[in-house]
């Protein structure tokens, strides 16, 4: 196992290489200037130029792109063209807003996603089942603003239950915290739970054909422990390879979900990066997320293990 | 009390204690502070190197100004005691009011003022033209300094009290010396607010403290001139990309006062009756269609006057600002609709839309269908508006309309560019001049004529520069009124740009807030919270 482990993180490096490379790329070809944006509306396109020239953005790709990989490798992410301070920091500032809707949301779609594919499964084709993947396709279909635009109007403007934006860090007590992050993860969470409620009730439904389901029942054993003991655990390997890709779309749907409810995190650093063409941030940013969805599948892979014992690496 | 008041009750006297010391608030308990949504995020904090409305905006808290510009846009002292010229025009000298100190308590002297004139003059429009004929800038003790120069500069007080960027801001000698082309690192000034910087979450929010020390003027309040007396203890600037979001804050009382709602959510406001809503900015914007007169078709004027024969400013305005008419009106000039200096000499052209003449005006011009290549920026709602207005009459006219949806970044580059619309340049975009920059010729870059040293689209003219010369020179109102006029009728001739007309915005703010005034910025001084 630990090989096995030790050869992923391996494998890590040509991939984050790829990553890297396929970035700054991508955004040396991309059209806009930092510097017109730094510079404003009313300066001179000769002002411009000075200030393009300060920020080194008129040297060859290869120069630029050999000391930004230089730096990235000794974990130097290089300093935002805007503020002035470093990539880290600025990461290092919004990561918890992040992680922390990206936690809840999570913790949100297992608890309500799982059981409503169970019992979806176990109940299929009655009119819970019915009803309940009714309720799944609404929200594969909403988008995640609509479900967030909804949910301030009526819990933070009308009932006044919560706060309509901004994020509490969980050093100013645990509630205060989660107050703030309730909408933003019910939004977000909206399409993972009908995710996971969907694919759960698939292989759940896969599962309780089989035999050994049968054979349970014939032992006298109780619908729950039926249920949950046997078929889920059974059913387990899907449903966390589900979850594993559904990081992908967190961190997606947080970029949105943090401009609506004004949450500042990564998604927001983001875009704000990305409109300004801030090259460095954007830079920093992607080689992050790529780096901590590699991790995601290490951790899936690994969990696998656990799960089913057949599976050795 | 409300379920949220008490669930954050528990939170904070229950969770937060297990947390230790890190469950410590921030913020004191009793400090007054005000919960602003700017216009922007504030990405940067340095008003010569980066020169956004917003850099501006949050940079007059912490930095002072020798001169400030009342509502009247004329320029007073502010930390200048008093100035004397000499009586050929050619020597300034200033005396710095007593007492003023910097936020690190280091007192404000005069080489410091020379630093940072030096830096500011290198980035500015007047600052140039001011280095141009300078013999000498020289501190004289710490609280004078002389100006020398070679031929007389009568806009002398308007160049150093000017509201448009980059603002001639006073910082300590140390940091003004940094290259007028890189950022300040340290923010240190001398006015009634410090900048927090261990809060400034660039994106999330930025902070500012009162400065206990500012000494402040003893006159009355009046924009950037006379007292600047801070009755809040902190702002806290919370950055908002979301239009809905700030309102909602705004209704919920997370925020106390929103810079730019958009028109669209101005009547939802508006029905809330602990929300105040007006006029931001009674100088207003005149929006721009800028054409690039180096390459073809635009470089033809005839091709220009039938574009700006077919405008309708109305429609333009119809976009932007929807239904409410109080919100726009025409504007058939290149000045601020309101100052002195406003004209309409020459600007008969767009007072009526005549699709026919521009078609004739067209046909006159020998044009072949070569593309019109519009940048458009979608991100901007005023940008986006305007341009699916321009696509229209391009078209009605008979023009071949490539039309280029691209984001405000792009365009900020590409605009840039010479090359030929075809090969990565472009024939015309859309943007808009704040009004407290077109009052004059001073921050009013569009109407600049001079060619290829003149603003994006290149315009040479060069009886407009010439006018526009004069001006600087101009020792009373009456000639400048006169100068104002030659300069309009003259960029209405050669169609320098088309003014799409007038525009205003709103400004919204809780009825907990006593003071807020209208103006070219938000001002927060005089502002008071219950």
């Amino acid at each position: 196992m630990s090989g096995y482990i030790f050869r992923r993180v391996l494998a890590m490096i040509p991939v984050m290489a790829i990553v890297a490379l396929f970035v700054f790329s991508l955004l040396y070809i991309a059209p806009g200037d930092p510097a017109a944006v730094i510079a404003g509306d009313q300066a001179s396109p000769q002002d411009v130029e000075r200030i393009r020239q300060s920020l080194g953005l008129d040297r060859p790709f290869v120069v630029r792109f050999a000391e930004w990989a230089g730096s990235v490798l000794t974990g130097n992410l290089g300093t935002s063209m805007f503020t002035g301070l470093p990539v880290t920091e600025l990461i290092k500032q919004r990561l918890e807003p992040t992680f922390s809707l990206m936690f809840v949301t999570l913790l949100l779609a297992i608890l309500v996603g799982v059981p409503i594919g169970v019992v979806s499964a176990w109940k299929a084709g009655s009119w819970i089942d019915r009803l309940l993947m009714a309720v799944g396709v609404v929200g594969f279909s909403v988008p995640v603003f609509v479900v967030g635009y909804l949910l301030a109007y009526v819990f933070a403007l009308e009932l006044d239950w919560f706060p309509v934006q901004g994020y509490t860090p969980i050093s100013n007590g645990l509630l205060p915290w989660l107050e703030n992050l309730v909408l933003p993860a019910i939004a977000l969470g909206f399409v993972y739970i009908a995710l996971i409620a969907r694919i759960t009730r698939a292989t759940m439904l896969e599962v309780l054909s089989q035999d050994y389901i049968r054979t349970a029942r014939a032992k006298g054993l109780g619908e729950r422990a039926v249920l949950f003991m046997h078929a889920l655990k059974n059913a387990a390997v899907p449903i966390v390879t589900v979850i594993g890709i559904g990081v992908a779309l967190l961190i997606g749907g947080a970029v949105v979900t943090e401009s609506v409810f004004a949450i500042p995190g990564l998604g927001r650093l983001t875009i704000d990066a990305i409109v300004r063409r801030d090259y460095p941030v954007i830079q920093g940013v992607v080689l992050m997320f790529s780096f901590l969805y590699v991790l995601v599948n290490l951790a899936v892979d690994l969990i696998y293990t656990l799960l089913d014992p057949r599976i050795r690496y | 009390m409300d379920r949220r008041h008490v669930l954050k009750g528990i939170g904070a006297a229950g969770v937060g204690a297990t947390v230790g010391p890190l469950a410590a608030p921030a913020i004191a308990q009793g400090v007054k502070t005000i919960k602003f949504v700017p216009q922007a995020n504030l990405a940067n904090f340095d008003p010569i190197w980066g020169t956004q409305y917003v850099v501006r905006n949050a940079s007059q808290l912490v930095w002072d100004m020798l001169y400030g510009m009342d509502s009247k846009l004329q320029p007073k002292r502010q930390m200048v005691e008093s100035e004397e010229v000499s009586s050929d025009g050619l020597v300034w000298t200033f005396k710095l009011r007593d007492g003023l100190k910097f936020h690190d308590g280091e007192p404000v002297r005069a080489k410091d003022c020379v630093a940072s004139i030096e830096r500011w003059s290198v980035r500015d429009g007047m600052g140039q033209m001011l280095r141009a004929i300078q013999k000498e800038l020289v501190a004289v003790d710490d609280r004078t300094f002389k100006w020398t120069l070679a031929k007389p500069y009568p806009k002398m007080l308007m160049a150093l009290g000017k509201i448009g960027t980059p603002i001639c801001f006073i910082m300590p000698e140390r940091i003004a010396k940094t290259d007028p082309f890189k950022q300040i690192e340290e923010y240190v000034g001398s006015g009634p607010m410090k900048f927090v910087k261990g809060d400034w979450k660039p994106g999330a929010m930025a902070a500012f403290e009162r400065n206990k020390d500012y000494v402040s003027r003893s006159e009355a309040t009046d924009w950037f001139a006379g007292a600047k007396p801070m009755f809040v203890d902190r702002v806290e600037w919370l950055i908002m990309p979301d239009p809905a979001t700030a309102a909602a804050a705004l209704q919920n009382g997370e925020v106390d006062w929103w810079e730019n709602p958009i028109s669209d959510l101005v009547p939802v406001l508006k029905r809330n009756k602990n929300i105040k809503v007006d006029i931001a900015d009674p100088l207003g914007n005149i929006g721009s269609f800028r054409l690039n007169h180096m390459h073809p078709p635009f470089d033809n004027i005839k091709v220009r006057q039938a574009v700006q024969a077919a405008i309708s400013q109305e429609d333009y305005m119809r976009a932007i600002v929807g239904s409410e008419d109080a919100l726009w009106k025409p504007c058939p000039g290149f000045f601020t609709p309101g100052s002195y200096m406003y004209s309409e000499a020459g600007g008969e052209a767009l007072k009526k839309s005549d699709i026919e003449k521009a078609k004739k005006l067209l046909k006159e011009s020998g044009y072949s269908g070569q593309p019109v290549v519009c940048v458009v920026a979608q991100d901007q709602p005023i940008t986006k508006a305007m341009g699916e207005i321009t696509a229209d009459i391009l078209k009605k006219i008979g023009m071949n309309v490539d039309f280029v949806a691209t984001d405000w970044g792009t365009v900020g580059q590409r605009r840039a560019s010479k090359n030929p619309p075809a090969q990565g340049g472009w024939s015309m975009f859309h943007t808009w001049h704040a009004g407290v920059d077109t009052a004059t010729p001073v921050g009013n870059i569009g109407i600049r004529a001079s060619g290829d040293k003149a603003w994006f689209g290149w315009p040479k003219d060069d009886q407009v520069e010439a006018d526009i010369a004069s001006w600087y020179d101009a020792k009373s109102v009456e000639e400048e009124k006169k100068i104002a006029d030659k300069i309009n009728r003259g960029c209405m001739e050669n169609v320098t740009y088309i003014p799409t007309g007038f525009f205003l915005g709103y400004q919204g703010w809780r009825s907990s807030l006593e003071g807020v005034t209208s103006g070219p910025l938000p001002w927060f001084w005089g502002v008071k919270k219950a």
